[in-house]
């Protein structure tokens, strides 16, 4: 995901910030009833995507049943759940398990 | 200077699809539209949680049910601005998801989806809630549309 983190010992960043064993990710999952427009605009809207990344992700949602559209620390991802939940989408908080 | 669409809707063929919009509003009063599976929050965080997410989606109804006043009844018109257009693209999405998991459940969800659906063989209030659902969904394009990036503010 281009939101997520990684982190090297050369980065005088990585001290203060988590590790991404500690990483939460945001999973929305497909539901029959929202519109494609309408899936787009949510992602630009709460997650600050831009048009083509709105897009490639609600395809995801639509064809593969879910996508993971940010992974980082676990308050942030809570705001962004709670963000996408007042707008109707199915969001999910899960830990990060590195799989790639 | 503030945009703002102005809509013209068939009062005989809205009317009777506010009666049905009005169920839906009691029905979601005490019920989110979209339950969510909070499995990761502590019970009293869980509590407060839900209950901000069923403050917000009343304050969305009311939004959208105030489109329909009496200026409505006389004129037909419903108006959308950027003090509206979140609240009532939110609430045509409660009302939708209410419709399919109450009253749409018979036409099962890939016919919902692509909208492939015989309207002469549905019973009358399958046939009324499906026309609400369809007029909600244009409600929904019209406003993304028109108003997105300059009101909704993406």
């Amino acid at each position: 995901m281009a939101e997520s983190r990684t982190h090297t010992h050369a980065d005088p960043r990585a001290a203060a910030e988590p590790r991404l064993e500690d990483a939460w990710r945001v999973v929305v999952l497909n539901d029959p009833v929202n519109l494609m427009s309408y899936v787009v605009m949510v992602f630009k809207k709460v997650l600050g995507f831009d048009e083509a990344k709105a897009r490639k992700h609600m395809l995801e949602v639509h064809e593969q049943g879910r996508s993971v559209v940010w992974i980082g620390v676990r308050e942030t991802a809570e705001a962004h759940v709670f963000a996408l939940q007042q707008w109707h989408l199915t969001a999910v908080l899960e830990p990060h398990e590195e799989t790639r | 200077m503030k945009k703002r669409v102005e809509v013209k809707l068939s009062l005989p063929v809205v009317a009777p699809l506010l009666d049905v919009i009005r169920e839906l509003s009691s029905e979601l009063e005490k019920t989110l539209a979209a339950p969510q599976a909070l499995h990761d929050l502590d019970q009293e965080f869980r509590g407060a949680w839900i209950g901000e997410l069923l403050e917000g989606q009343n304050g969305d109804l009311r939004a959208l049910l105030a489109l329909f006043d009496g200026d409505f009844f006389t004129e037909g018109v419903v108006a959308f601005d950027e003090t509206n257009a979140e609240p009532i693209v939110r609430a045509c999405t409660a009302y939708r998801l209410q419709l399919r998991e109450r009253r749409l459940k018979s036409l099962g969800d890939e016919a919902l989806e692509t909208g492939d659906i015989e309207m002469e063989g549905l019973d009358e209030p399958v046939r009324k809630a499906f026309m609400c659902y369809l007029f909600l969904a244009t409600i929904q394009e019209l406003i993304i549309q028109h108003l997105d990036s300059t009101i909704i503010g993406t």
